[in-house]
This record gives C-alpha cells, structure tokens and sequence, in this order.
C-alpha cells in the first residue's frame, strides 16, 4: 500500500497528527507525547511563532480559589451565563476546569510563569467578568518555549505544510494531505488519530483599513479545520456567530483589553463616559455589548470614540507600558508612531473587521467536541479556536493539552484502515487544481468580493432574505473559483484558503438561518427576530449531507453544576 | 510597510523567513538576504523583530494605518 502511496509525494505514518502548531495545537502535542504517543504537527508556517499568539500574550483566565468569585462554581456559572445558547458547561467542566491546575504547573515548568517577577499573580477584570479573572502575564515568548517543550519530547514537525483534506474510511478518521508552500512537496499523513488545531475564521468579513490582513485574530487562520471536519462528514456548532471587537482605529490589534482592564474608560467625541448609558458594569461590559454601544455612538454621531487612560496613576501608567506590547508586540510602536502619549492623550478606538468565531471568552465556532475533545467522526479531535468549546488562551492551553492527552489513548483503539489511494488521486487533483487556473479573477478580487458581500447581507444586522441573498451569491461566485489562477506554491495555499473562506460562509449563513432569534447583541442580530429566545438555550448544529448542508438545533443544559 | 530589514545589520540567518506566520518574508538562498516578499500580507505580529538575533528588523506602520 506504501508504495502505491508513494507515487502522490512523501508518505508519512504517526499515531497523532497535530494539523496546526499553534497555542492549542502545541499543547496537544505535547499532551500526547507526554502519554507516550509518536506525534507529527503539521503547520503552514513555524511552531514557534504561528496562530493567534504568535508574537505574545498578556492574559490567561483562572478561578485561584481566593474568594466566592474566584472558584470553579463561580467561573462556570459564568460562563454557562455569559455564552448561554453557545456553550456547553460540561464540556467547559472538562477541557477547563479538570485541566486548569495541570496548565499552570506546566507554564511554570516550561518557563512562561504566570506570575510577576514579585511571585504574585497580577488579576485585572474586564468584559462582563465578575471578578479579576484576568491572570496578566509576561507571554511575548509563550510560543517558542511551548514549542522546544514539544520537540524536547520528541515530537515530528512538518513546517511550511498546508494540510487540506482529511483521509477518511468507513466514517473514521485515517490521516491527512497537505502539500509545501514553497516547493509543493505533496504529504500523505497516515494516522491512527488526527487532531485539528487551526484556529477560527479570518478575512471573511470587509476589512475597516481594506487591508485583508490587519485583522484581530492570525489571517493565517482561514478556516481549514471546519471546512475539512465538515467535508469529512463531522458536526459543528456556533457556526452563525460573527465576532468582532474593539480595537486601537487603524491597527486591528490585541491588546486593547490591557488598557481597559487597568481602568480605561471608553469616551466619546463629547469626552462623555457613555457605556453606562448601554450597560450597568460601564466600560467592563461584554465585549459583544461594547462593540454594539459603539458602533451606536458613532453611528448616532456622538464619534469618534477613545480610550482614555490619562486619569491612571502613575504607577498603572507604568505598568500598563511595561505590559503593552504583551499581547500584541508592535502595538506600542503603533501608539508611538501615531504620536499618541497615553499619558497625555486619548487613543481612538473602531470596531474591528467582523471575524467568524465564539460569542464569549470562553467558546468558539466550529468541530462539536465532547468532554473528552472527540468529534462525531471516530479518529477526529478538535481543540482550540477551531473547536467550539476552546477559546482563548486559558482554554486553548487546557483544552489542547486534553485533546492530546485523549487522541494518545485513542489512537491505540481505533480500527487499523487502509488509505485508498483514489481518494488521496482525488485530493491532490483538487489543491493543486488552482496551479491551471484560467486566471480570469484574482484571488484578491474574489476575497474582496466575498468579504463586501458577507458584511452587507450576513454581517452584524441580517435577516432570512439577506442570509438567502448572501447564499445565492455565495452560490455564483463559488461558480468562478475556478477562474482563479495560482502561480507559486504560496499563492496555492492563498487560494485554498479563499476556498476555505467560502465554505465557512456557507456553513454561517445556514446556521444563522437556523436561529431564528437575535443573542450576543451583534453578534448574532437577526433584525427580523430581535428578541433572544429561551427555546434557543442550545446550539445550532452543521452537517453536511449529500446534496448539501443540514442544520437543527440542540438544547443545552443550563440548570446542573457539573461534578469537579 | 513593516518589516523593514536593515541589510547592514542582517547575518544572514533566515530566522526571519522560518518564524514569520504569514510567509511574508523570503529568505533567498543565493543572496543570503531576507526579501519582504508579500508586504501586504503582513499581520504586523512582531515575530521577525522579536526573533532576530541582528536587531536588524524594525516595524514601521503605514499611513494607511496611521492616519485613517
């Protein structure tokens, strides 16, 4: 069977397969690797600096048990309040809690403390949370260490490698494809379990700045898991929900909460604190209700709208420029080069490019996963952004580590089956398709197109007729695809992922259709349903079926604690 | 237009082409020098700077960005 495999490229075998290196697909790594698993990540650019924490972090969630606030009870009646309709609290139960204590000892242990050089944990609040929750951190070098730790123990790194398809037979989940950016080295992965690990959904909606790539999240992260779990024949959730945030005007960077959290207020032309106005807990609401009250503001003409620190002490002053660039490395020399002093001056602020991603801090879009991380397709796992119960690095980094942890003992379980050598023909005719292209559209005219159309019909204000709208055109300028060219191997994974893209669309577009309800404010604003409804306390599911896509809802318990 | 490379200051290690997220930068083989070759593909994410072992990279935002 090798051999015949061998004809397509380079053929190689592992128990898990790791598709992302990022913060939850390294954690996943090095989970397995830990139970004794051979482990292979894929990723299409470096482990040690790839996905949405790439140059650093500033924040990590936890409940440290020092109040009422501060426990697990508290945290998850929290959560099971703040992403109601989205998340599932057992599943939080056991890709957070369970692992929470596990995680921090490990950051400890691979060099990334979440402590300050005194000892002590540095906790601010900020976007709805009832307590200081906010562990603020030094983790500029997060990646990289995570990074040695995985490969200090022995797992594979394929870098430069777009994975594309997932191999599947009888329903199972058999290994992946995938190809070299740079020289189109073709990979057929054979593994006994696969772990996706790719992130949420980016440059999907019309960028404010009309760069496609100043986005908040990686634009790396384009949706590759939930179009190949969903092409595979997985379900997925949260897929309706367009996230999208506050962010520095002009620079959609991270970080914006370092400023809030140390006591910012949000003001507007007028110089008027105006959260209040919209939300009791002010400036500290949910980001999901921040972002409607200024999109209002600027839209009713009290704009432009600013963040304003010059009321800080000095010594939270110096703090938060000691951390700025935490979360997001340039951020400072952003502020710097704009000739912004926060001491003395106002930072404006705009609402971010739509993203397809979670309603919450705490819960994503994408693969349906259970308490042990599995998909509904044997041998498929999902963790992180791309997993609809992880999000953020507090979950990323708890919840990647468990999916490891259960595709290591998986992978000892499942059934041995034979990759068929038609279907990896099949997969690479399809990604390498694009390299004869007529080259009648260019992938930048067709993403502009898709991303205009999608803010327009299916953005933060959508209705039944503009969701069909959105899917009849979706529907057209999938038509054209084809037409578009690739010249170089890194232009093919630039097209695969317009591809990617698109299918995404769809899936959120039908599930949005599905709920027949508006929740999470903008987030998911039907205008032809503007109430939340408590029938839609549960998820809207996707599934492909034979012509097409499927969706129905499924209720969610909100009523029981789950046991520690 | 960031990255910029200051070329002086650049040993030629090619850190940059390995760690950057978006494959923006190229680091041609023949010349021992890095090319910001998709500038704007940049996310601005800090891993070329953060990573040079030359400080040779600094970020400079644009007034597409600055100004808007």
């Amino acid at each position: 069977m090798a051999q015949n495999l061998d004809q397509f490229g380079v053929v190689l075998d592992t128990d898990v397969l790791v598709v992302g290196g990022g913060l939850a697909g390294n954690n996943a790594a090095i989970g397995a690797a830990e139970k004794g698993a051979r482990v292979l990540i894929a990723d299409k650019s470096s482990i040690n600096r790839c996905g949405a924490i790439a140059g650093g972090v500033d924040h990590f969630m936890a409940y440290l048990g020092t109040d009422t606030w501060d426990s697990r009870e508290a945290y998850l009646e929290w959560v099971g309040r703040i992403a109601r309709g989205a998340v599932n609290v057992s599943v939080q139960n056991a890709v957070f809690c369970r692992e929470l204590d596990a995680a921090i000892e490990r950051m400890d242990r691979i060099g990334c403390t979440l402590k300050q050089p005194d000892g002590k944990y540095y906790r601010t609040s900020s976007f709805g949370l009832p307590g200081p929750y906010m562990i603020n951190f030094n983790g500029k070098h997060l990646k990289p260490l995570l990074a040695k730790e995985a490969r200090r123990l022995g797992c594979k790194v394929v870098e430069k490698c777009s994975i594309s398809g997932l191999l599947t037979s009888d329903g199972q989940v058999i290994g992946a494809v995938g190809f070299n950016i740079r020289n189109g080295t073709f990979y057929v992965i054979k593994a006994k379990t696969t772990i996706l690990a790719t992130g949420n959904t980016n440059r999907i909606f019309e960028n404010p700045t009309n760069m496609p790539f100043n986005t908040w999240q990686c634009p790396a992260n384009t949706g590759a898991a939930q179009t190949m779990a969903f092409e595979a024949g997985a379900q997925l959730a949260n897929m309706e929900i367009v996230r999208i945030t506050l962010v520095p005007r002009g620079f959609s960077a991270a970080g914006l909460n370092a400023l809030t959290g140390m006591g910012g207020k949000i003001v507007n032309a007028a110089g008027e604190e105006f959260m209040p106005r919209y939300h009791p807990m002010g400036s500290k609401a949910p980001r999901s209700k921040l972002v409607q009250s200024v999109m209002q503001e600027i839209s009713e003409g009290r704009g432009p709208v600013y963040v304003d620190c010059r009321h800080l002490s000095d010594k939270d002053m110096t703090h938060l420029y000691t951390t700025l660039g935490y979360d997001k490395d340039t951020l400072p020399d952003f502020i710097e080069q704009k000739g912004v002093n926060l001491r003395k001056d106002r930072l404006e602020i705009m609402t971010s490019e739509g993203m397809q991603g979670g309603p919450s801090e705490v819960c994503s879009s994408g693969i349906m996963i259970d308490e042990e991380t599995k998909s509904s397709l044997p041998g498929l796992f999902g963790a992180g952004d791309c997993a609809d119960q992880m999000r953020c690095t507090h979950v990323c980094t708890t919840g990647g580590y468990l999916s490891g942890k259960m595709a290591a003992e998986y992978s000892g379980q499942l059934k041995d089956l034979p990759i068929s050598v038609a279907q990896v023909r099949e997969m690479k005719e399809k990604v390498f398709a694009p390299l004869s292209g007529s080259g009648r559209l260019t992938q930048r005219k067709f993403e502009d197109t898709m991303r205009k159309m999608l803010w327009m019909y299916a953005g933060p204000a959508r209705n039944a007729h503009s969701l069909d709208v959105a899917l009849d055109k979706l529907e057209q300028l999938g038509k054209r695809y084809s037409d578009i060219a690739a010249q170089n191997y890194h232009e093919l994974m630039r097209v695969g992922e317009s591809y990617q893209i698109m299918q995404v669309a769809k899936m959120m577009c039908h599930a949005s259709l599905e709920r027949k309800e508006t929740r999470f404010y903008v987030y998911h604003n039907r205008t032809d349903y503007p109430e939340t409804k408590p029938e839609y306390d549960g998820q809207i599911v996707v599934q492909k079926t034979d012509g097409g896509i499927k969706t129905f809802f499924k209720k969610l318990d909100y009523s029981t604690m789950p046991e520690k | 237009m960031p990255p910029v490379i200051d070329l002086k200051k650049c040993k030629g290690c090619g850190t940059c082409d390995l760690h950057c997220p978006l494959d923006v930068i190229l680091f041609d083989q023949q010349t021992k020098t890095p090319i910001v070759r998709y500038p704007d593909e940049c996310w601005h994410c800090g891993s070329c700077r953060l990573d040079c072992p030359a400080d040779a990279v600094s970020i400079q935002f644009g007034p597409e960005m600055l100004y808007v």
